[in-house]
């Protein structure tokens, strides 16, 4: 019975901590960007760039743009890969486009960034970048033939051509700036500006109350509840209740619930990034530099959404609550899970198995990746647990690597739409990638320098441009002697 | 009578389309025939980069959005 009480606990712990403001003041304006990126980009202003005839050095960074940008949901990955592949620029950039997106779009790398670290989310971008248009230029390589057949359709479906507004840019960079100014752990942000100090002589018994209901072991990475994490959490449950009345039919209209929502979700914002302490003599606010540069970038914001036209609005807020009903409670479960699981996984078993920056490690990681499914987005917690009981952050990027790209799922609906023979290609390509991406990586934070690990890459890649290059031309034999 | 077509694999735009399309057929009157299709060979056949797509009479309408009733309704009319 004790038993099942620390495991329920472990999760409750988890979610909790989770929960916690530098996680709040990268999910909420992560939603709204990735709802603002889906209503107010219009996709002909990048989809102009993949159809037939745009050249290659132009279409691939365009299919990788396309898969940070436009596809934060299946929704338009689907379909977008289906158009690429058979009516646009060919299975070199669809590849591209649909290697990139499950990592590469905001969601993915902002949750990354605050969960795991800068550096990891700067990793998985730059190498998810790089080994996408390899894929993307492999694949092409070897299915050319494909490509040719195809080239006798029309690409109509490219042709359209669209800006984005100049409010829409505002939009979305004020949106980026509160999301730096809420995550970034950097000087003026975090030093505290001034102190108020409330008379709120119980906030020290309800911190220790806390603390006893939800035990955390700081060693092993654990964090405990805090009286603010809870005020953010009873403002959260708020959010979603006024949200659901007031964002359900926002295509329509707004109401008066959708304003009380906005202001929530603002005043959220704003409580995460004060810094409160509880004390005997009462609970300490700390204004930090956080405070002033979140509410700034918010101020910004509002002005810029007001010179959106009302479609565009309405479409925004829309895709934002989308995102967090389809998200949201898939990650909040599965951070519970995860807290649960953690309790019963030994430190000793990740560190024999994947401790050190080996091949092997590397392949496990790989594997465990392929063959667990996980919803969008909580592979982050499910990585930051293996970080916690010591897995090596090579291995630990070839999971995450390999982990949205490749699941039976996917596997699938790749098939459905490119064929049997090429998925297998892919997949194959995908898992050797991920692991090299997870030797490098791990290379790196174990201090070896750059240029050998720019000289170990090159090395990789001109190998397999001359057997490609070999390939390539036998095939062309073949085919013209026959 | 109308044929209108959802085209979409289920994600919550795709339910949100068809109810909102289904009360926009009901508040000007219109008998129409609803018809969700999921396939993917059958949703490509249509030129869209992006589900919920709006078919109505064999002609796309929209895709990639949820229109408003408003608009849905000008186009069953038209």
């Amino acid at each position: 019975m004790s038993f099942v009480l620390q495991l329920l606990n472990g999760g409750a712990g988890n979610l909790a901590a989770y929960l916690a403001a530098h996680v709040l003041l990268c999910l909420l304006p992560a939603f709204f960007i990735a709802g603002a990126m889906t209503a107010l980009i219009p996709k002909a202003s990048i989809t102009r760039w993949l159809g037939r005839a745009t050249p290659r050095h132009v279409s691939y960074p365009a299919a990788a743009a396309a898969g940070s940008l436009l596809a934060v949901c299946s929704c338009t990955i689907v379909p977008l890969f289906a158009g690429i592949y058979r009516k646009g620029a060919g299975i070199g950039p669809a590849m591209t486009f649909l290697f990139f997106a499950p990592a590469g779009n905001i969601m993915a790398l902002a949750y990354t960034g605050s969960i795991l670290g800068v550096d990891f989310a700067i990793a998985r971008f730059l190498l998810c970048l790089l080994f996408g248009i390899g894929i993307g230029l492999l694949m092409a390589l070897l299915f050319w033939r494909d490509d040719a057949s195809h080239d006798a359709q029309t690409d109509a479906l490219f042709a359209d051509k669209a800006g984005i507004s100049s409010p829409a840019i505002g939009v979305l960079l004020a949106l980026v700036a509160l999301l730096i100014a809420g995550t970034l752990k950097l000087w003026p942000l975090t030093a505290t500006v001034t102190v108020v100090n409330l008379p709120l002589l119980l906030a020290e018994a309800w911190q220790a109350t806390l603390f006893q209901w939800v035990p955390f072991d700081a060693a092993k990475g654990e964090e405990g509840v805090s009286v603010q994490g809870l005020l953010l959490i009873a403002l959260l449950v708020l959010i979603g209740f006024t949200a659901y009345k007031g964002m359900e039919n926002i295509v329509e209209g707004a109401n008066r619930w959708t304003w009380i929502a906005l202001g929530l979700a603002a005043t959220t914002l704003l409580v995460a990034a004060l810094r409160l302490t509880p004390h005997a003599g009462g609970l300490e606010i700390g204004f930090t530099g956080r405070v002033f540069a979140v509410g700034l970038a918010l101020w910004a914001l509002s002005r810029y959404a007001r010179r959106l036209n009302p479609e565009d609005w309405q479409g925004w807020l829309w895709e934002s609550w989308r995102f967090v009903k389809q998200i949201f409670l898939l990650l909040v479960v599965g951070v519970f899970v995860v807290g649960v699981v953690r309790q019963l996984i030994q430190p000793e078993w990740i560190q024999a198995l994947a401790g050190r920056n080996s091949l092997l490690a590397n392949t496990v990681g790989v594997a465990f990746g392929v063959f667990m499914y996980f919803p969008t987005l909580v592979e982050v917690p499910v990585a930051r647990m293996f970080l916690d009981l010591g897995m090596h952050p090579g291995p630990l990027l070839a999971y995450l690597m390999a982990d949205p790209e490749l699941s039976l799922q996917s596997i699938l609906m790749i098939a459905a739409v490119i064929g049997r023979p090429k998925t297998f290609a892919y997949v194959g390509w995908v898992a050797v990638f991920s692991i090299i991406a997870g030797l490098l990586y791990g290379a790196w934070v174990d201090g070896v320098g750059l240029g050998w690990l720019a000289l170990g890459m090159a090395t990789f890649i001109a190998a397999l441009a001359v057997a490609l290059a070999w390939l390539h031309r036998h095939l062309h034999k073949a085919i013209q002697s026959s | 009578m109308l044929t209108v077509k959802i085209l979409g694999s289920g994600c919550a735009n795709c339910k949100k389309l068809e109810a909102v399309a289904r009360e926009a057929a009901a508040s000007a009157g219109l008998e129409a025939e609803f018809i969700k299709v999921t396939d993917m060979k059958a949703i490509m056949a249509f030129d869209l980069l992006a589900t919920p797509g709006l078919v109505i009479n064999e002609k796309l309408v929209s895709s990639g959005r949820i229109p408003t009733q408003a608009e849905i309704r000008q186009w069953l009319a038209a």
